[in-house]
């Protein structure tokens, strides 16, 4: 049995550990949903989904190019490759949302789940206006948002790189890297909509009690889920020929 | 294909310029027909007896819907360079033929998102869906050819491990997240609530309550994609363009070594610092909202 090899079971493995990651980092992401787009609530104003899917895939070009570029990359290389694409990806969209909240819809960036921001320590709760739910991305949720895209693009980078190694013997290079690539968008996405049940659709970041409620458990879902998918990606290498 | 350091920044600023000009793109496309989370408001605004004449398509989640029109876009031009079509032409046939396909979809969403408000005598406008779903196609061309001819440039000349339609669907839903995070706060807090009070957030009260009125008679979305054009859509091609700019750049030059990483951290300490800047200047604009307790106490006591 193929599945029971020893290395085999360290990928499916490192596969689940990916879907850990990438569900962690949803967590992480300051998303505020329809609420947010409307300065309603505090965070980027689209969907859990949509945002972490979006930066993690940037991580997966960069990632994937890095290893292209050079496959005897350390597999650490790869995922920080993976990481830095989806944190500057994440980070460049906060920042010039930051700017349309700031002087677009002109509303100051207020966490209505903290009293005083955890890092620059400025009271928040005086600044959220009547009827909202906090507006715009303080710091915290800033700071937030880049660990986690983090977390995700690393995820995405370990997973495409564990599908390359598993892959590449198999077949040509172009089609490993089609096949590895399209798994791996896959499990984006099925991670991340995994967490999306936990938050309910919006979450401020690693501050909002929401954080320690959902998050283990959500962790542990999308450990068994990725797993279940890492032990498809090695079943459909069985019907692969060069 | 080995490329020199002046050629790869070359290459480089190309793509930086494709990926703004398709970033601010993308989010004039989604204010002209209302897309992704704003149209909520306009979906709503029947149901609390506002009638409107504003475009109401919403195909999908942005992401989803350029990452079709983009991946259709990518796979028609594969085929035709197949077909040892010259690249520029192949490119130009493959975004028109995506950017059709999406026109199709925008009426017919429309239609059936107006036609399910029936009971709150939300019209179908049939000048607007002539008027706008043009605009929409135009738009959504000029996206499509940016971001295929990045995929294109990626795959051809730099060498991705991916195939064209590939690159297109990640770029495609990167732009679609992008922009729904960016402009479309611009089109759904500022445009849409131009009747708000100004210098803080919407009232929940006031969902629904869209502004029907334009400069000069009934507004719609025309006037949206005009407004938002001064903005929101530039401020999306930004986030784009940075992105796909400091994506590639960190390797351009430092090679895939961890001096690259630490440059790109270096980028995002920057990043959180200029987030941090305009924090402190807009709370001093507008808050705070509410007197502070403890200083009010304090400063009777004091008294």
């Amino acid at each position: 049995m193929v599945l029971l090899d020893p290395t085999t079971l360290i990928d499916i493995g490192l596969i689940g550990l990916s879907g850990a990651l990438i569900c962690l980092a949803v967590h992480f992401i300051p998303v505020g949903g329809a609420p947010a787009a409307m300065a309603q609530a505090t965070g980027i104003g689209t969907g859990t989904v949509e945002l972490a899917a979006g930066s993690g895939l940037v991580g997966l070009i960069t990632s994937s190019y890095m290893l292209h570029a050079d496959p005897s990359a350390s597999m650490a290389l790869v995922m920080a490759s993976g990481a830095l694409g989806a944190s500057v990806m994440l980070a460049s969209t906060m920042l010039a949302g930051g700017f349309i909240y700031a002087y677009g819809v002109a509303v100051p960036f207020a966490s209505a789940q903290v009293k005083k921001d955890p890092i620059t320590g400025q009271r928040q709760d005086n600044y959220v206006s009547k009827g909202t739910q906090g507006q715009g991305i303080p710091t915290i949720c800033f700071v937030s948002g880049v660990v986690g895209s983090g977390l995700g693009g690393a995820g995405g980078g370990l997973i495409y790189s564990v599908l390359m190694h598993y892959y590449s013997p198999l077949i040509s290079a172009t089609s490993a890297a089609a096949v590895a690539g399209v798994f791996t968008m896959g499990v984006f996405y099925v991670n991340s909509v995994i967490p999306s049940y936990g938050v309910g659709g919006t979450i401020e970041g690693v501050h909002d009690p929401k954080f320690r409620r959902v998050v283990p458990k959500d962790v542990f879902t999308s450990v068994v889920v990725s797993m279940l998918c890492g032990v498809v990606a090695i079943l459909i290498a069985g019907g692969m020929t060069p | 294909m080995v490329l020199d350091l002046t050629m790869s920044m070359a290459i480089l600023a190309l793509l930086g310029a494709l990926a703004t000009i398709a970033g601010c793109l993308e989010d004039l496309e989604s204010d002209v027909g209302s897309q992704s989370n704003p149209n909520s408001q306009v979906q709503l605004a029947p149901q609390m007896g506002f009638l409107h004449r504003i475009f109401n398509k919403a195909i999908s989640g942005e992401p989803i819907s350029n990452g079709m029109s983009d991946v259709t876009g990518g796979t028609v031009t594969s085929v035709l360079l197949s077909a040892k079509f010259y690249p520029l032409t192949a490119i130009v046939i493959g975004a028109f033929v995506a950017a059709i396909l999406y026109g199709i979809y925008a009426t017919t969403s429309y239609a059936g998102r107006v036609a399910s408000q029936t009971r709150f005598k939300q019209p179908l406008y049939m000048d607007i869906m002539r008027y706008t779903t043009p605009s929409i196609i135009g738009h959504n061309f000029i996206v499509n050819f940016c971001l295929v001819a990045i995929a294109y440039i990626q795959y051809a000349v730099l060498g991705y491990p991916f195939s064209i339609p590939f690159l297109a669907l990640i770029w495609g839903i990167s732009v679609g997240a992008i922009g729904s995070s960016v402009g479309d706060v611009h089109y759904g807090g500022e445009r849409e609530f131009q009747n708000r009070e100004f210098g803080c957030g919407l009232n929940t009260a006031l969902s629904g309550r869209i502004v029907r009125k334009a400069e000069s008679g009934l507004r719609n979305s025309i006037d949206n994609v005009w407004f938002c054009a001064k903005f929101g859509g530039p401020a999306t091609g930004i986030g784009l363009g940075l992105t796909v700019f400091f994506s590639s750049w960190r390797t351009t030059i430092w090679g895939y070594t961890w001096e690259a990483m630490g440059v790109g951290v270096i980028i995002l300490v920057i990043m959180i610092i200029l987030n941090r800047l305009t924090e402190i200047s807009v709370k001093n604009a507008y808050g705070p909202y509410k007197e502070d307790k403890e200083e009010k106490e304090a400063g009777s006591v004091a008294h």
